[in-house]
């Protein structure tokens, strides 16, 4: 089923009604405020993976990770009406997980998953099963080492390896300054190199 | 000359230390050995990828995510969505206004006996003005510049016929309430 664009019109005016999966993100916050939640399931739709990756690296566990995306989301409608634009509707949203992220794991205790039971597609014909294990016993000691940096680092190792996010981007999800930022994107990356060894 | 400091270790690994600072860089063994750790750990952490749930996941999680709007928007308020605060603060200034007036414009003298019954009716009044404006700081609504002389009229003006009968209903209804 294709959805189509309720941008409100003027009656003067010629309504040009593209296929809301066809609007860019600025048409969608415009088409959302104005009622549509069509709209609203298409932003979903396009940034789901990418917030639910956030809220993933941040409790390295498939449960919590799809419920603090699934509040995110919910706030994100909550508070359409209160984005105004200045940053990418990426950047917004990514923000508005970090904070759910941040409330959540000061009020409990994260549940990461066990090692083993991490499932993980690889092509074993590609490459040995054995190497293949290895690797993924390794990207989950990572990925567990992540989620047990101090708050403010796993946000900022977060945001900027995996998201591309500026310092001064970061600094303004966090509510913290620039400096901050580097300090903190530092003493991420030393915690991990001493948790995890140097060898890959 | 100094080590590089954390802030100068994080530009170097992204191409943007000082010119002046990369003469140290050269020459020091130490800072090059933990740029180069810093470095190596950030490479291992951007080449390692999370699970990725199937894509029956990602169609039950549109739908949770419209169900919890659905339930959210149920459980919010009963008031119409035009009826925000935009509208209740001058509202509630200018009933705070009245109600001050009533309290402290000082009345003739009237020995008559039915001037008495006012003040259980202004309490009515000030029960209904704080329900309606009970969570807002007018206080800061007034520094934000939202309550100005004329504010409310405008709001209400710019109401449609329909929207001002809703509004005079539900204003009924919360001195009824009030009364009651």
């Amino acid at each position: 089923m294709t959805h189509e664009s309720v941008l409100p019109v003027r009656p003067w005016t010629v309504a040009v009604v593209k296929p809301l999966a066809e609007l860019d993100d600025a048409e969608l916050v415009s088409a959302t405020i104005g009622g549509s939640r069509e709209a609203f399931d298409v932003i979903v739709v396009r940034h789901r993976r990418a917030v639910y990756q956030v809220c993933y690296r941040f409790v390295n566990n498939h449960e919590d990770a799809s419920d603090l995306a699934q509040d995110a989301f919910v706030r994100a409608w909550r508070g359409m009406k209160n984005f105004k634009g200045e940053s990418a509707l990426a950047t917004w949203l990514y923000r508005i997980a970090v904070n759910v992220c941040l409330n959540r794991v000061s009020a409990k205790a994260v549940t990461t998953e066990p090692l083993e039971s991490t499932e993980h597609v690889a092509d074993v014909r590609a490459e040995g099963a054995q190497h293949a294990m290895i690797r993924e016993e390794r990207a989950a000691a990572v990925r567990k080492a992540i989620a047990e940096l101090p708050n403010k680092q796993r946000a900022t190792l977060i945001l900027r390896a995996y998201h591309d996010m500026s310092h001064q981007q970061i600094a303004d999800v966090l509510g913290s300054s620039v400096g901050a930022v580097k300090a903190n994107f530092f003493h991420a990356l030393a915690n991990l190199k001493k948790n995890l060894g140097s060898e890959p | 000359m100094t080590h590089l400091t954390p802030d100068e270790l994080i530009d170097a690994m992204e191409g943007l230390l000082a010119a002046d600072r990369q003469g140290h860089l050269a020459t020091c063994e130490k800072c090059q050995a933990q740029l180069a750790g810093l470095s190596l750990t950030l490479s291992e952490v951007q080449q390692t990828s999370i699970p990725e749930p199937s894509s029956l996941f990602w169609h039950h999680f549109s739908e949770r995510v419209g169900a919890a709007i659905g339930q959210d928007a149920a459980s919010g308020t009963n008031w119409p969505s035009w009826l925000g605060w935009q509208i209740l603060v001058p509202l509630g200034a200018v009933a705070l206004v009245i109600l001050g007036l009533m309290v402290t414009v000082p009345k003739p003298e009237v020995r008559d006996a039915s001037v008495a019954p006012l003040a259980p009716q202004a309490l009515d009044n000030w029960a209904m003005v704080t329900e309606l404006v009970g969570d807002i700081d007018l206080d800061v609504a007034s520094a934000a510049g939202v309550i100005e002389p004329g504010v409310a009229e405008e709001a209400v003006l710019q109401l449609t016929a329909e929207e001002q009968q809703e509004l005079t209903r539900l204003l009924k209804a919360e001195l009824q309430r009030a009364k009651s």
